[in-house]
């Protein structure tokens, strides 16, 4: 403590010695070193994630529009029952718009040229004059969709220098569009299709509406399952459970299944649910439960990590005062619990969505035109339905199939939205 | 010492409330308290002390069964309350709990209003016909815990947004909210400011009127401002257990004396 004492303290102890601003800079060159280090990987991990969205967007927002076309139909009443309109025979209706239009043409060019419209024309046709029967007798004037070789011609997706053999739209073809093009009746409006219409076989026609129907009574069914059974498992696990081997097996192998490849299930579900129960082959029922089973294990851990995390002092003061055991789990360690367990269902429910392989097992990538109207309707989910479009050699499915993945992400961006504001409420309620 | 003492010495009454016989703790293989017998006084406040890993609050959590929480723990010898063992079958721990309360070394509001942290013992254990006698029952209790008038404005806004004193004496107020006999305290003014823990040593003197209250404390001067009778623990023996006056000024063992004085511990 006195003069002596500093005197024989080495000198590079020293506030300004060498040693001392070498240390301090060796320490702050390491702590600059593990920020860089941690922000390099944001930017690498947000870079990859903006890559890939790039090249989603660029290659299916034109999926996003679709080519019309403004035609004249004259209904004849002869060809339309007035008592029967949705089963007349629009076929020929059609037939007999495309030539009043082009009548300059012989016959087999307004066949060729009628293939400029989708084979889904017809049915806009219907819809119009079922919705407004007094148009029978009159000439309707409406805007239906393109066919996809001509719907990728207007978006430039066909080079015109290709020789004709090699392509699919032929020259009087062309010359016909360029033709509608310089009349102003062609428009590429939104194709808000991509989203009402179920799926088709023709690109400029099919939808998701039926594969988003499918995922959503796929998690409700899943959330159903594995979210009350999964706390109830974790919460006697965690609370109940005496800890010996028994449990310390249970744990292992609830952590064990976590890491279970996601087919196995499938094949669970095939063998079990499809044959011996017998259950309807690609219901969403069937695909919630099978992955129920897939999203417990993460439902089990992350709630027992969330029961584990509350402070024991809140348990031992609900004790004090003479509560039950059951009484401070439910009044008490589960409120206070409940941000971690929906922050572990969250994850658990978005990896559901995502899952592709044990649903193909089970029959859910059938090709299915109908949006399902319940839980044992077969039907589709988004995910595969991006694996039937992205097998689908249609030229318009690849860009349907980019839309698709886009829309899967925005609807898990939705779902992930919610569960945080949820989250955040029940945090805010003390 | 005397000059420390704020409270009267005198032990109102000699009739036992709670009788320990023989009584040991096992953790594991691990023997943490070895053969107590205690006599706690009606109406009195008893400090035990000791350093620390002595047992002594070991020997606090038994009496309430707080103890049967923890697997590894076996408790051995017989503990009444009013003569009836309390861990006799028969006996359920949650009830003897609404009988002998408990305040912690760390305060520990549950996360809820101050009004729904005084009556959750009450509803719990059914003691209120209706929300009116509830009110008084949270009334009464958070005046008892001195903590009324501070707290009567703001019953609705949560627990854990008072000051550390202010949590203990609501810690206080829930615990006798439930009408025990018995309070224990485990170190209740360890987290508390000098100021805060004279409040609360007020307020323990104020509660021996109406409970018998069992408090453990590292501080050998808080045992001899507020206890009657304190006992003494050491390495898992009770080494000596008579009235706090005679223990700080003439203890018999010389143990004792050298913890009092500061020599062990």
């Amino acid at each position: 403590m006195t003069d002596t004492n500093a005197a024989e303290r080495p000198s590079d102890r020293g506030w300004g010695s060498a040693s001392y601003s070498d240390r301090v800079a060796k320490r702050k060159r390491s702590e600059r070193l593990l920020q860089g280090l941690g922000l390099g990987s944001i930017v690498l991990a947000f870079g990859f994630l903006a890559l890939m969205v790039a090249s989603l967007i660029a290659t299916g927002y034109k999926a996003f529009t679709q080519t019309h076309v403004r035609i004249e139909v004259p209904v004849s009443a002869e060809l339309v029952n007035p008592d029967d309109i949705f089963n007349s025979s629009w076929r020929r209706v059609m037939q007999q718009s495309m030539a009043v239009s082009f009548p300059d043409n012989s016959p087999e060019e307004v066949r060729a040229i009628s293939q400029i419209l989708s084979s889904g024309a017809q049915l806009a046709v219907r819809d119009a004059v079922v919705a407004d029967p007094s148009l029978i007798g009159r000439t309707v004037e409406i805007n239906v969709p393109a066919s996809d070789p001509f719907d990728q011609l207007n978006k430039g997706l066909i080079d015109r220098a290709t020789p004709e053999a090699n392509r699919r739209v032929t020259d009087a073809q062309i010359a016909a569009f360029d033709e509608l093009v310089a009349e102003g009746r062609v428009s590429t409006p939104i194709n808000w299709g991509i989203l009402t219409h179920a799926d088709s076989r023709f690109p400029e026609l099919a939808g998701l509406r039926g594969a988003i129907a499918g995922t959503l009574w796929l998690l409700l069914v899943c959330f159903a399952i594995s979210f009350p059974v999964g706390i109830g498992a974790a919460i006697y696990l965690e609370e109940f459970a005496k800890k010996n081997r028994m449990s310390d097996f249970i744990e292992v192998n609830i952590n064990n299944l976590a890491a279970v490849p996601s087919v196995v299930f499938g094949l669970l579900a095939l063998a079990v649910f499809l044959n011996w129960f017998g259950l309807p082959r690609g219901a969403p029922f069937v695909g919630g439960l099978t992955l129920a089973l897939m999203t417990l294990p993460t439902i089990i851990i992350a709630t027992r990590a969330a029961l584990k995390a509350v402070p024991p002092s809140i348990r031992e003061a609900a004790l004090g005062v003479g509560a039950s055991k059951q009484q401070v789990v439910f009044q008490h360690v589960l409120p206070l619990a409940m941000p971690g367990i929906l922050t572990g269902t969250i994850i658990g429910l978005a990896q559901a969505i995502g899952e592709t392989a044990p649903l193909l097992l089970i029959g859910m990538n059938a090709f299915i035109t109908a949006v399902p109207d319940g839980p044992f309707a077969a039907s589709t989910t988004l995910p595969t339905q991006i694996f039937i479009w992205a097998d689908s050699p249609e030229r318009g499915f690849v860009s349907r199939t980019s839309a698709a993945i886009l829309i899967l992400l925005a609807v898990l961006v939705m779902l992930n939205g919610l569960a945080i504001y949820l989250r955040n409420r029940f945090e805010r309620r003390w | 010492m005397n000059d420390m003492r704020i409270v009267e010495r005198d032990v109102d009454t000699n009739q036992n409330k709670i009788s320990a016989r023989g009584v040991q703790v096992h953790y594991g293989d691990k023997l943490a308290l070895k053969d107590v017998d205690v006599d706690i006084l009606d109406k009195t406040v008893t400090a035990f002390i000791g350093p620390s890993g002595c047992g002594k609050s070991t020997f606090l959590r038994c009496l309430n069964r707080m103890n049967d929480t923890i697997d590894s723990c076996r408790v051995d010898g017989t503990i009444t309350l009013d003569g009836a063992d309390i861990y006799d079958p028969t006996i359920d721990p949650v009830q003897l709990r609404a009988k002998v309360g408990m305040v912690f070394q760390k305060p520990n509001p549950f996360p809820k209003s101050i009004y729904d942290n005084v009556a959750y013992g009450p509803k719990i254990h059914g003691l209120t016909r209706n929300k009116a006698e509830l009110d008084e029952v949270v009334e009464t209790s958070l005046r008892k815990a001195a903590l009324w008038n501070e707290a009567k404005d703001r019953l609705s806004s949560p627990g854990t947004g008072l000051s550390g004193g202010q949590q203990q004496r609501l810690c206080i107020a829930r615990a006798i909210a439930t009408s025990p006999e018995v309070l224990l305290m485990d170190e209740p003014c360890s987290a508390l400011d000098p100021i805060a823990t004279a409040q609360i040593e007020e307020l323990i003197d104020e509660l021996r009127s109406q409970f018998s209250v069992v408090i453990v404390t590292h501080s050998m001067q808080q045992a001899a401002r507020v206890s009657q009778r304190t006992a003494f623990f050491h390495l898992g023996n009770l080494v000596e257990y008579s009235e706090t006056g005679k223990m700080f000024t003439n203890p018999s063992d010389p143990r004792t004396e050298s913890y009092i004085t500061g020599r062990i511990g």
